[in-house]
């Protein structure tokens, strides 16, 4: 038992109206940061004692994602985070189960992609687990080398899979149910339930927004497969927060042959903190903000240590330049643009993202977002992409 | 401190010189170079030689300069300074004679940008200039370094539009026609320059340098020894080298390239002269629009005087300051170790009175170089006459 106080999601821009893609920039690890960057709002992040990330998508199955997703959030490196390889059971599961303040994200990017992070242990809505049910129906596959396949058979998943865990269950009867399909759902479910973008770890986030976002309370199910958890949400008071653009069509973008440079994972880790915190030195004597941090103040000379701060997130494009022509490894077109961030007089060089190439113009305001900037060897290199505030819409719903 | 002259130039054509090797081109310059000086030239007078290199394509630089051209009992260095590489390779061969250690010094500027294929260039040409954490992941290409520039240039310039550039690549290409070494020696308009395909905005195909391979050298003695090679000595009246901050992030005014002034201020106080005085130049124009902000930034005219003075035509061969004579690194070719090198080849042929696209009466020209990305210049002031 525990409680569900905010709620965050985020969906990539790309895509249809009833399904997402991620972009070249995107993957599960920046969409669970903006899920949680949304859930934790204006709230002080320093509450959160715990971060649960679920997901059967993670970048790296040898380590890495948890620092990048902390980072991503501004939170600290001492805030206990484990990676979940599951779906939407699991989050529920973790949800329930969460003592202290805790951060359940679950992020899908292969397929519908999106993101939904839950705020709980601190007040809001209570939710508790009522029933369980653990069975193998595998009727899509995919190994730790990526092979997937799909047994395609969905009446055998729905009456043998579903029903048939349902029934186990004693056949409830949930508001919403996360984890199947919309027709699957609208059969399982009482009234008519909200349609949800995203089928894997982040669809119960989606779903019980929308049950937020009405006010309603009651039954919840997370579905994977032939494996359910059943939740009872009681009334009381979640805050909603959408970081879902309207969807729009991935940019044709080519991909040219052959391999970009090397990564050098000294120099990864010696800019880890600033670029994917977004945080410049402060001189220790005459507190010039550099970016990124350098060893000699750039203004005043002082080899003091610096201070990281945070940089402002809001900013207007100084220069840009679009890349037409095939780059090796890369997708062309692609726009970069400096970016001059609040009034601080710090400029960064970032990806344009979110936009078409070329659809920025100098002067043109807009927002550093958390992005995949690259991957190298098989190393996801993160940091920032500008996204314009002429592109950004804000939904309140999710469109249907 | 001693005056230098230079008694002897030469290059090798510039092009995708696919059949010769580092190790051709570097012996044919130096021989042209040797070939040059009026009175002969016994190649056991060079005590010490600097090498100008870029990019390592064929192993061992300076080992390759003493073996292929017979040097192996002087000392050689080599030098590299991004896109100035060239300009400051013949500063350090200035600075050596100036200082009294050599009396004959030798400096070649070599690379070969094709031995990689056009495909691999970006990357195997980048690691050298960018921020390994940074910079690179961004897929900061060469051309996105000037593209940044020139962006801001044209949105802050009352006057420039994209047609100014493309006067820049029309006048160059036209330069480069009667040119022998040039690697494009075709004439373009503006309708074709602004309808080729973009290569980064806003620079199209006709905008950006050719990738090039060539090698190029001159000879420098101290002024005692000048009368016994040659009666017509090209005296080194200055040199400058400036820097920048190396992330644009970092560049406060991207509409000019701080470098360049430095330089140009350095090169000019040590000549003792002015912008005015200049008769004919050798600027770097890897892309159009680097080109024009080079006018403002070596004082050929004033803030945003640019845009006019392509357009009025003053920078042609015939014109108040023929730049880029040569066809410039847009036609003739920009192989970069070369390049500074055989700008000054070019002034070299100018003050002779022997360049076949000859400003008439040219008494002192200047080279410039800017790269590195866009955070070095190097500059070479040359005149017939000794101050």
């Amino acid at each position: 038992m525990s409680t569900i106080s905010r709620i965050g999601t985020a969906l990539p821009p790309w895509g249809t109206a009833t399904a997402r893609q991620v972009g070249d920039d995107e993957d599960a690890v920046t969409l669970a940061v903006a899920a949680g960057l949304a859930a934790i709002g204006d709230t002080d992040p320093n509450v959160i004692n715990q971060v649960v990330v679920v997901s059967r998508d993670f970048p790296l199955l040898e380590g890495g994602n948890s620092a990048a997703i902390l980072a991503g959030l501004g939170l600290r490196e001492d805030v206990r985070i484990s990676e979940t390889i599951g779906g939407s059971p699991a989050v529920l599961d973790a949800v329930a189960g969460a003592v202290h303040t805790t951060l359940v994200i679950g992020t899908d990017a292969a397929g519908s992609a999106g993101a939904s992070a839950i705020v709980c242990g601190a007040g809001g809505a209570p939710l508790g687990i009522t029933g369980r049910v653990t069975r193998s129906m595998p009727v899509v596959t995919r190994d730790a080398n990526g092979n997937s396949s799909d047994y395609a058979d969905p009446r055998l998943l729905r009456e043998r899979g579903v029903n048939e865990s349902l029934s186990r269950l004693g056949t409830p009867t949930p508001l919403v149910a996360a984890g199947l399909a919309a027709r699957e759902a609208a059969a399982v479910c009482t009234g008519t339930p909200p349609p949800l973008l995203t089928v894997g770890a982040s669809a119960i986030g989606f779903a019980i927004a929308a049950l937020a976002d009405q006010g309603a309370a009651g039954q919840v199910l997370a579905a994977e497969q032939a494996t359910l958890v059943l939740a009872e949400l009681g009334a009381g008071s979640i805050t909603v927060a959408r970081d879902e653009p309207s969807a729009r069509p991935r940019p044709d973008g080519k991909l040219a042959p052959g391999s970009s440079v090397s990564v050098s994972l000294s120099a990864y880790e010696r800019a880890f903190d600033p670029k994917l915190r977004l945080e410049a030195g402060k001189c220790g004597s005459c507190g010039e903000l550099s970016y990124p941090p350098r060893h000699r103040c750039i203004e005043c000379g002082s080899e003091k240590p610096t201070l990281l701060v945070p940089l402002p997130r809001h900013g207007v494009v100084y220069s840009l330049a679009t890349i037409r022509v095939p780059v090796p490894g890369l997708i062309s077109p692609y726009t970069v643009v400096i970016v001059e961030l609040g009034d601080t007089g710090v400029r960064t060089l970032v990806r344009l993202t979110g936009a078409t190439p070329g659809s920025v113009k100098i002067d043109d305001t807009g927002s550093l977002v958390f992005r995949l900037v690259a991957v190298r060897q098989g190393v996801p290199d993160y940091g920032y992409g500008f996204l314009p505030d002429s592109t950004f819409t804000q939904n309140k719903e999710v469109a249907a | 401190m001693r005056r230098v002259a230079m008694v002897g130039a030469g290059m090798t054509n510039f092009g995708e010189l696919f059949d010769l090797g580092m190790k051709d081109m570097v012996p044919m310059a130096v021989t042209e170079a040797v070939d040059s000086v009026d009175k002969g030239f016994d190649r056991a007078d060079i005590e010490a030689a600097w090498f100008g290199e870029l990019v390592t394509t064929d192993g061992f630089a300076t080992g390759i300069l003493a073996d292929s051209c017979g040097l192996l009992d002087i000392p050689v260095s080599r030098l590299e300074n991004a896109c100035a590489t060239g300009n400051d390779a013949v500063r350090h061969g200035a600075m050596a004679i100036a200082s009294g250690m050599y009396d004959v010094v030798l400096v070649v500027g070599a690379d070969k940008v094709r031995e990689t294929s056009t495909r691999s260039t970006f990357w195997d040409w980048m690691g050298m200039t960018r921020d390994a954490a940074w910079d690179f992941p961004l897929g900061l290409v060469a051309p996105a370094n000037f593209a940044l520039h020139s962006a801001r240039y044209l949105h802050e310039s009352p006057v420039a539009t994209r047609e100014h550039l493309a006067m820049v690549a029309v006048k160059n290409h036209k330069h480069g026609v009667t040119n022998p070494k040039a690697q494009m020696r075709f004439e373009i308009t503006v309708e074709q320059v602004l309808n080729a395909p973009m290569v980064v905005d806003p620079f199209g195909l006709y905008d950006c340098t050719p990738q090039s391979d060539g090698a190029a050298a001159v000879i420098l003695v101290a002024e005692e020894l000048a009368d016994r090679y040659t009666d017509k000595p090209v005296w080194v009246r200055g040199t400058g080298l400036g820097l920048d901050r190396v992330m644009h992030q970092h560049k406060r005014d991207m509409t000019s390239f701080p470098p360049t002034v430095k330089a140009a201020k350095q090169a000019y106080t040590m000549a003792g002269i002015g912008p005015d005085d200049i008769d004919v130049a050798e600027v770097h124009d890897c892309f159009t629009g680097v080109e024009l902000i080079n006018y403002e930034d070596l004082g050929f005219c004033e803030k945003w005087g640019a845009a006019k003075m392509i357009e009025n035509g003053e920078t042609y061969v015939g014109g108040r300051i023929p730049i880029n004579p040569s066809g410039g690194l847009k036609a003739k070719g920009h192989p970069p170790g070369a390049t500074g090198v055989a700008q000054c080849f070019e002034i070299w042929e100018q003050l002779r009175g022997h360049s076949t696209n000859q400003v008439d009466g040219a008494k002192i020209g200047l080279t410039h170089n800017i790269g590195g990305p866009t955070a070095v210049s190097a500059i070479t002031i040359l005149g017939i006459d000794k101050a």
